[in-house]
């Protein structure tokens, strides 16, 4: 059986081309780029060369606003307790419900510690109000921190006006954003439209790059103070020995990412938006969530499923070769069902029985007709033994 | 992780999800007795039927011979109900003999459970001890003692602890007893109390303070929490909000209405004043610029000249 892989804003598979640049550094070029002797140069020079590569995606903007982490976490965190570290007489921060954990969680603890934190609501749709935000800024607002695009639902943040009003209201706030779900899906030009972000995370293995390898963009000013310490490395923003192989595989994979946007916004979106319409046609009782977004990620889809359970669909997925995720309690490994759904306020009918399809530029034709053949069958068989579904009327039975 | 679930979960899962011969899944019309317990918002719900083989005389002597349920709920959930009626129908048990069963009982059929799967397997035992107290209402045999009172408990209703998952605080003091739980976590897995917001574990009367009523204190275990209120900030712009307001309403608003446009008063933060350009104005490329020029030189005369505008 094959597999049908439609998981990818959890991770993605590593790109052939991206391999092939990393092999040369897990071999013959194995040097610490630190070292004296004059083999060391090709891995230093390997990492100034994907610096460069990185910085022409985002916009041509100086390579050396770049530092190279080892994931997505690890940039939030230096992003956001980095900023902390460096302005401690300004309290506030303000944050959004539905960002990920790795920025959320943080939100709490610097709650704990004294911070105060605004956490802005979302709506029935997953968009945050501006008008909300704009009274939640203050003139002691130390960070900004909204996602770029949730990872769970796809559904897109409007960056550029957040920071541009930020800065409007005090040239000493810091913007971050976390732009994992947004990289090689949408453009991110931090010259032009992102030119009030100060901080932008994201990692490697949401672009086909492997898992260990992230980046964080600090914008030359800003205030903002190193985070893990002890050593030169990345001109002393990020000590450790830099991990050569993979920051060259990440270049890489930027460079496809950045070249494949066009990609993602007309074919993946196609195919996006015919397996939605199928779905919705063949499936009753179903909402996409996110849906009436102005703006979502074209690769993602986020179904609300009524009256079953997302775990036991995910299994029933799974026998048939289809991976996918879902923000269901049962899968989370808490009881909780996902944060980002419950901030939009999900029905309850709904809320356990969400699924999540995330494309990517390896999915074809063949990918959605195979899932728009065995999912339908699925929620038909689980809901013949959900006691909230009336299998004579085809309808929930609350 | 994909749950670690033992070859019979995922079999009966997979018998039950396909319908094949055997399987349990459904509802009895009619039945002799009927029990629910969980509810969708928690995200599981059993509903649970059994019919006997009536004893002419002797209610006592009824026996089991038909067991169905509906379920919503995960893998485990789905498997620990077909478990449940695999058990009741193989053993020809009484109704009172079925109250023997227990979660565990479920646990060891399926072959184990994870750890947080645990409260799938109470679910099933719950809504068992219902359907059998039903059956004892309807064949009128005294069951005092028998089954703890659900429905006196059921009235008390009692505080709510866990506001998540509506647990309130006799059902989770007789749990804790039934099924030896020492711990919030073992809590939270068998009855999952407390296992999403957390705001229960440690609060009065919450999670913590039921095991050290029931079992003694934890060593170590403290009282006295709670935040500071938070500061208040920043001054009171009432007096230039009204100006700000009133020059808007009566100067600004009827110029951009010529245009076919109009103005929206977002926020005032200090000296700067959020508005949003709406209809014809909000949508003219040459919009935003003259626009905010138009009402900051308007509010610089008449209100301050400290104004600053922000377009949001």
């Amino acid at each position: 059986m094959q597999t049908v892989y439609v998981d990818n804003n959890a991770t993605t598979a590593i790109a052939p081309e991206v391999l092939e640049v990393m092999q040369p550094y897990f071999t013959s070029e194995y040097y610490n780029p630190s070292s004296m002797y004059s083999a060391a140069r090709t891995p230093a020079l390997a990492i100034q060369a994907a610096r460069e590569t990185v910085a022409r995606c985002l916009g041509g903007i100086n390579p050396e606003q770049l530092l190279f982490t080892g994931s997505a976490t690890e940039s939030n965190n230096t992003a956001l307790f980095g900023t902390v570290l460096a302005n401690p007489a300004r309290r506030h921060i303000i944050t959004t419900a539905v960002e990920h954990p790795s920025v959320l969680e943080i939100g709490k603890e610097l709650a704990r510690r004294g911070h105060d934190v605004t956490f802005l609501p979302v709506d029935r749709n997953g968009e945050l109000s501006v008008d909300d935000y704009v009274r939640a800024l203050r003139s002691d607002t130390l960070i900004v921190s909204v996602m770029m695009a949730n990872n769970e639902t796809g559904v897109c943040y409007p960056i550029a006006q957040l920071a541009r009003l930020a800065k409007e209201t005090d040239a000493g706030i810091v913007v971050h954003s976390d732009a994992t779900q947004a990289i090689g899906k949408l453009p991110v030009d931090l010259e032009s439209d992102l030119q009030h972000v100060d901080l932008l995370s994201f990692s490697g293995h949401k672009i086909h790059a492997p898992k260990g390898v992230g980046v964080l963009f600090v914008r030359q000013g800003t205030p903002w103070r190193p985070f893990i310490l002890g050593g030169h490395q990345e001109l002393g923003r990020r000590a450790g020995t830099e991990n050569v192989p993979y920051i060259v595989g990440l270049a890489k994979a930027c460079e496809l990412a950045v070249a494949g946007v066009a990609d993602e916004q007309t074919r993946v979106r196609g195919l996006r938006d015919r397996l939605q319409a199928t779905l919705e046609e063949r499936i009753p009782a179903l909402e996409i969530n996110g849906k009436a977004a102005a703006l979502r990620l074209p690769n993602t889809l986020n179904l609300a499923v009524h009256g079953i359970e997302g775990e036991a669909i995910l299994y029933e997925l799974s026998r048939h070769g289809i991976c996918a995720s879902s923000g269901s309690a049962c899968t989370s490994g808490t009881l909780d069902p996902s944060h980002v759904l419950k901030a939009m306020q999900v029905p309850f009918t709904a809320i356990h029985g969400s699924v999540r399809i995330s494309l990517s530029r390896y999915n074809d034709e063949a990918d959605i007709e195979r899932i728009i053949e065995v999912l339908p069958a699925v929620v038909a068989r689980l809901r013949k033994l959900s006691p909230y579904w009336d299998g004579k009327r085809n309808c929930l039975k609350i | 992780m994909p749950w670690d679930y033992s070859d019979k979960v995922l079999e009966l899962f997979k018998a039950a999800v396909q319908g094949e011969a055997g399987t349990h899944m459904g509802e009895l019309e009619n039945p002799d007795g009927f029990g629910e317990y969980g509810s969708i918002a928690c995200g599981d719900t059993l509903r649970f039927t059994f019919r006997v083989r009536r004893h002419p005389s002797d209610p006592a002597r009824d026996v089991i011979t038909e067991a169905r349920y509906l379920t919503f709920g995960c893998t485990s959930a789905i498997a620990a109900s077909e478990a449940l009626c695999c058990l009741l129908e193989a053993h020809a048990k009484t109704p009172v003999e079925a109250l023997q069963v227990t979660n565990q009982d479920l646990v060891d059929f399926l072959g184990g459970l994870p750890e947080q799967k645990i409260h799938c397997s109470v679910m099933g035992a719950e809504a068992l001890q219902r359907a059998v107290a039903d059956w004892a209402r309807k064949r009128k045999y005294p069951m005092a003692g028998l089954v703890p009172d659900l429905a006196a408990e059921d009235a008390r209703e009692g505080r709510i602890v866990c506001s998540c998952f509506s647990v309130t605080e006799p059902y989770l003091r007789r749990k804790i007893k039934e099924l030896h739980l020492h711990s919030i976590a073992e809590i939270t897995n068998a009855l999952k109390a407390g296992g999403a917001c957390g705001t229960c574990h440690h609060a009065p009367g919450g999670l913590q303070d039921l095991l050290n009523d029931i079992w003694g204190p934890a060593p170590g275990e403290q009282a006295g929490h709670g935040r500071q209120p938070l500061a208040e900030e920043g001054l009171s712009a009432y007096q230039l909000g009204r100006q700000v307001e009133a020059v808007i309403r009566a100067v600004i608003s009827p110029m951009l209405r010529k245009e076919g446009g109009d103005v929206e008063l977002v926020d005032i933060k200090g000296y700067k004043v959020y508005c949003r350009l709406t209809g014809r104005c909000g949508s003219c490329p040459e919009g935003p610029a003259t626009f905010k020029l138009l009402v900051e030189q308007q509010l610089k005369e008449q209100v301050d000249d400290r104004v600053q505008v922000v377009t949001v």
